[in-house]
């Protein structure tokens, strides 16, 4: 025994209860460069940004990072599609009002059953986490949910299958020259962009016109098709929906005047007296059933279809009563099935789906002339890359306050900026920008610019793939998250407007998620990323990150 | 060396010429010495602070032209920038030239059907829409420098195979190349020893025009998002400035100097072309 | 009249080689149109019928055959994304582009051919020193710069011209010609046009310069001045007109292929175009979009670069058709 290995003996010894990975002998392979996927910086500066900021980070551990930005589409092709082959990607879920329940969040993207070809494109499977996933589904006691759906988040903060990054701010404005201040409507996790605030603002003066800009053009008006968040703001308008997701992001009565559960699997909903469609004919108990079964038919409506696979049976039971049976207790029905289908009118509807189901296309193909609805907003005409034009149906019981509702498409966002200041728009409700210059605006303009900042119910992360090595193991998934930075992040990725996040159910519902849980990600900064790597057996030679003792390389490096 | 006295000469003569050249000189020492001209790696993201990116800075003298809002040193973007511009514009000229030459040689020289070929190619491809096929092009393939380059000169290669064509149709009839051919040259070689070097200043002035032209077109396809993700460019500056409202923030020092580099390297190549026009058909400016 | 219908037939055959190529560059795109679609509910059943309601899942050659019979019915297929025939998204935008195209060159024509014929009366002076590096830079400057510099002035820090769209939001009009010829649309297109404008006239500018110097030297010229007509008269009687064959053949030229080129200042201006249809679709994966845009500007560059011949050579007889540019 020579010197060193006397030394070495000794180290061991005293270290073996600390240190039990020291004694294990030399370490494994250098693990292979990874490759992070994101989308380019034009397409998407902040999460390239914070890409960049990532890669540095994760370099310190010893990592090879590179960095690969791929167009949208190549981007989802390899990501959804060839599900072996990426090491760890930039990605997101974005904030609708359905998404004020967390089933989706919750249910959806990490259960084992969606591994093969759903949400779940890291590979995440954890029978503990699959067992409350669907516990929360079936529980109808709010509070006993709540508390299952905060284990839920427990589970994913120890396991970490994403490295969570933050939750966006949704900065929006408004010009308060044209609407009275106090009649804005913030939602949970949606700010001023919805509903209930767009059949709210009041205005004050000569213009009665709600203008507002979107980003991205409108594509499609169907109430039986949304092809893009644009899509989905209009169709809201003009199509009513037995529930609505109400301000607090809880799902109340509207068309249904009155919804009871009868039992755990029967709800009755009575609809409201008095209600026409555009075109003036009455919204009847038929029209309800009619738009809760087409979906089912066929591949008539495949966007919609998930949504009544539960529902057994619906009836009409009298002239203002239906009844939905379903399959199994579903807790998120109201919210994401009750407040989501469009009610449309049978009349119209009833010889389309006849002649679409002997067709090739499905629904989605339709193109109503004057689309037909009951909502509170009128279809007057839409032109893809320039706007959408609403007006306020005055035989609604819910009228509007304004005299229409015009959503300006505009891509370039300094000219977004240029319209409000010139009152070519006077509602901000779709913008990336840079937060500061709106605020200096407001602080320029007092009089005319008001300001409302909320939490998205949606988030950033970066998704792991656990397929592959070292993803595969939680601590080294662990300490990737640790070493991330999220008030950076938020600050030098989203200019500050994001707030840090770890877990998928955002701050901004409230009911739902765990507070403090991202000052809880295990480890918690690159100091204790490098302890968990170093606890875990993982081994700095030179400066490159190794394997722990005995495991060896045999993942290609992504191509 | 009495070429050299010729060209110098010229360029005395020519003062659009000359300050083509000089632009040209210029940025292909800056292209050259980028790595010791740059005061910062133009990728990394600067910090001025731990977890404080060091975004909008304003010009200073640690940053000549300040931040960007990434926290990137400007001035040494715009440095870097230079490379790849000259490289798209050397490569797509060089491609265009060669592609043109090549064309417009064999369209002339030969004759018959090699010709009718050619010309309907060169037909088609000036039937398809520059910019829409250029970003059809990079979206449909991985964006990057080599396709642009490539689709560039894919597009411009008709113009001149054109000019080169008429001129090769007046010059197979003269006495020389006559000559050649009965001496029994094969008519590879009295196309491309013969009357190659003929129409090359020709090439070279179509060439000069298809630098700025490639420039001008990376800089369109990035701003548009078709972009080399990877690259540092003149034209990605730009697209970074605007997407980060540069102009709404008053940062001049950002979305200017990019601007104005394009636009210098564009005019030397319409400089150097007028000059030199004037060199090869001199009846035609005075 | 032969000579038309033979170009007629030229033209019709770059036509079907530009479509054809452009199925061959649509079906060789990596990625799957289907990917717009990804959700938590999207199956594989899904994406199956969704191939086939688009006809992608069939053997190429078919749809090969498929493609060029609907495009000699106009039917440009149906849009993935919006669901609409491509033809009507098209004729939607169409007049926008038509507008802005052919008033940006009418303004550059217009200032170029005076600017032109002043600057081969001033030759050697001071303004033709300034002028023509001044008409050489405008050429060289990006639009989208130029484009975004100018907004920012006139718009957003004077608010004197609109920062976006080509109409006020929610104008109603009776007809489309209505809405082109409105002061609503005109004043949202003098920015655009402008910065178009300010991109084109670099180009019938030196032509017309170099044209008329080339006039001007020419020996009936001299003879005429000789015979003491006033320069003014020269140039409207014989200079002008002669200039004319270039500059009217570069303008027929310009109008095929600004078409296409307008998609940067359309996106720079929020300007409902063909431009920013086929960006976007091309963005969006949208196939049957983005070919429909690309084939139909195509088309008209086709239609244009044959005018532009047909005009050269009723302009000038000596010339045959076929040699251009």
């Amino acid at each position: 025994m020579n010197r060193r290995s006397v030394l070495l003996a000794a180290t061991a010894l005293t270290a073996l209860p600390r240190l039990p990975a020291l004694a294990q002998g030399a370490p494994g392979d250098p693990i292979r460069p990874l490759v992070l996927l994101t989308r380019p910086q034009a397409a998407a500066p902040a999460a390239y940004q914070a890409a960049e900021l990532i890669a540095q980070e994760w370099r310190k551990l010893g990592l090879q990072v590179e960095l690969r930005p791929l167009p949208n589409q190549q981007m989802s092709q390899v990501v959804w599609y060839e599900r072996q082959r990426w090491d760890f990607t930039m990605w997101q879920m974005v904030g609708r009002p359905e998404r004020g329940d967390p089933d989706e969040m919750v249910y959806n993207l990490l259960h084992s059953a969606n591994i093969a070809t759903g949400y779940n494109f890291v590979g995440y499977s954890n029978p503990d986490y699959d067992r409350l996933a669907e516990a929360q589904r079936s529980e109808m006691d709010q509070a006993r949910r709540a508390a299952i759906v905060r284990e839920v988040q427990e589970v994913v903060n120890r396991d970490q299958p994403y490295a969570f990054l933050v939750h966006p701010v949704n900065l929006q404005a408004f010009n308060k020259q044209v609407f009275a201040e106090g009649s804005a409507v913030n939602q949970a996790g949606l700010g001023i962009r919805n509903f209930w605030n767009w059949i709210s603002l009041q205005p004050t003066g000569r213009q009665r016109d709600i203008i507002v800009n979107s980003t991205e053009p409108v594509k499609a008006t169907n109430p039986f098709y949304v092809s893009g968040a644009p899509d989905s703001w209009v169709t809201d308008l003009v199509w009513d929906r037995l529930m609505r997701v109400g301000p607090d992001g809880l799902p109340q009565p509207w068309a249904a005047e009155r919804v009871t559960q009868v039992d755990p699997l029967t709800i009755d909903c009575v609809i409201r007296q008095g209600m026409t469609h555009h075109d003036g004919t009455p919204v009847t108990t038929e029209d309800v059933v009619f738009s809760y079964e087409v979906p089912g038919m066929g591949d008539e409506s495949p966007m919609y279809k998930p949504f009544v696979q539960n529902i057994a049976s619906v009836t009409a039971t009298d002239a203002r009563t239906v009844r939905f049976v379903l399959k199994r207790p579903d807790a998120a029905f109201r919210i994401a099935v009750l407040a989501k289908l469009n009610i449309v009118s049978k009349r119209i509807w009833a010889p389309v789906v006849q002649d679409y189901l002997n067709r090739p296309q499905n629904l989605e193909s339709f193109v109503e002339e004057r689309p037909v609805g009951s909502g509170p907003y009128r279809f007057v005409r839409s032109r893809v890359n320039e706007e959408v034009v609403l007006e306020a149906n005055p035989n609604h019981w819910a009228r509007p306050k304004a005299d229409r509702w015009i959503m300006r498409i505009i891509l370039n966002t300094e000219a977004t900026l240029g319209a409000l200041r010139r009152g070519e728009i006077n509602v901000l409700a779709d913008y990336f920008g840079d937060p500061d210059l709106v605020k200096t605006m407001a602080r320029q303009l007092p009089n005319m610019i008001a300001v409302r900042e909320e939490v998205d119910i949606g988030f950033q992360f970066v998704g792991m793939n656990l397929r592959r090595p070292p993803f595969n193991d939680a601590a080294f998934r662990r300490a990737l998250s640790a070493a991330v930075n999220r008030e950076m992040m938020a600050g030098a990725a989203w200019n500050g407007q994001a707030v840090p996040a770890n877990s998928m159910v955002s701050p901004a519902l409230a009911a739902w998620h765990d507070r403090g849980i991202e000052g809880r990600v295990p480890g918690g900064n690159l100091e204790g990323a490098r302890r968990l790597l170093q606890e875990a057996g993982y081994r700095m030679v030179g400066n490159r990150l190794h394997y722990p003792s005995g495991v060896r390389e045999t993942t290609t490096p992504y191509q | 060396m009495r070429a050299a006295r010729a060209t110098l000469g010229f360029l005395r003569s020519q003062p659009f010429a000359l300050v083509g050249i000089s632009i040209y000189l210029l940025f292909l020492v800056l292209a050259i010495f980028a790595d010791q001209i740059a005061t910062h790696d133009p990728r990394q993201i600067l910090f001025s602070g731990a977890y404080r990116v060091a975004r909008y800075l304003p010009p200073s003298a640690t940053h000549y032209l300040g931040t960007t809002a990434g926290g990137r040193d400007i001035f040494s973007q715009l440095v870097h920038g230079t490379r790849s511009a000259l490289t798209v514009g050397v490569t797509a000229a060089f491609c265009v030239v060669f592609l043109g030459s090549l064309m417009g040689l064999l369209a002339g020289y030969l004759g018959g059907w090699v010709d009718r070929i050619i010309m309907r190619l060169s037909d088609i491809v000036l039937g398809l829409p520059f910019l829409p096929f250029v970003l059809v092009i990079s979206a449909l393939t991985r964006p990057g420098t080599v396709t642009l380059v490539a689709s560039v000169a894919l597009m411009l290669w008709p113009n001149t195979a054109r000019v080169i064509r008429s001129q090769v149709l007046s010059l197979r009839e003269r006495g020389w190349v006559e000559a050649a051919r009965v001496t029994g040259c094969s008519p590879m070689r009295i196309i491309f020893v013969h009357i190659a070097p003929q129409v090359a200043p020709l090439a070279a002035l179509y060439g000069s025009i298809a630098v700025g032209w490639a420039i001008l077109t990376e800089a369109s396809a990035s701003f548009l998002g078709f972009g080399d993700p990877a690259a540092i460019s003149w034209g990605l500056m730009l697209q970074d400035a605007f997407a980060n409202q540069a102009l709404s923030r008053e940062a001049w020092n950002w979305f200017i100097p990019p601007g104005l580099c394009i636009v210098a390297l564009v005019l030397a190549g319409f400089l150097v072309s007028r000059g030199s026009e004037k060199l090869l058909f001199p009846k035609l400016g005075d | 009249m032969k000579r038309v219908l033979g170009r007629l037939g030229h033209a019709i055959f770059v036509l079907w080689a530009v479509a054809s190529l452009t199925f061959v560059m649509f079906r060789l795109m990596p990625g799957d149109p289907t990917l717009n679609f990804l959700s938590e509910s999207f199956s594989e059943e899904m994406r199956a019928a969704l191939l086939t309601s688009f006809g992608l899942d069939r053997p190429l050659p078919e749809q090969y055959v498929l493609y060029l019979g609907s495009l000699l019915r106009g039917d440009l297929g149906v849009s993935f994304l919006q669901k609409k025939p491509v033809l009507d998204i098209l004729l939607d935008a169409l007049p926008n582009t038509v507008a802005l195209t052919v008033t940006a060159l009418v303004i550059a024509y217009a200032f170029g051919i005076i600017a032109g014929a002043f600057l081969a009366f001033a030759r050697g002076s001071v303004t033709e020193g300034i002028a023509i590096p001044a008409a050489l830079i405008t050429r060289a400057a990006p639009e989208f710069w130029l484009g975004m510099i100018l907004l920012a002035w006139l718009s957003f820090a004077w608010g004197i011209f609109p920062s976006s769209g080509a109409n006020e939001a929610g104008s109603e009009f009776t007809s489309e010609w209505a809405r082109l010829t409105s002061a609503d649309f005109l004043w949202h297109l003098v920015l655009p046009a402008l910065t178009l404008a300010l991109y084109l006239q670099g180009l019938p500018l030196l032509l017309m310069r170099a044209t008329m110097l080339e006039v001007l030297n020419d020996e009936f010229i001299v003879m005429a001045r000789m015979k003491g007509l006033s320069r003014w008269a020269i140039v409207m009687r014989h200079a002008a007109r002669n200039a004319l064959l270039p500059v009217a053949t570069a303008f027929a030229l310009g109008l095929g292929s600004s078409f296409g080129g307008n998609v940067v200042i359309e996106t720079v201006f929020s300007w409902p175009g063909l431009g920013r249809v086929l960006v976007s679709a091309v963005q969006g994966a949208d196939y049957p979009l983005a070919q429909g845009a690309f084939i139909l500007i195509a088309a008209v560059l086709v239609t244009m670069n044959m005018v532009a011949d047909l005009l050269y050579a009723w302009l000038d007889p000596r010339v045959s058709v076929g040699a251009r540019r």
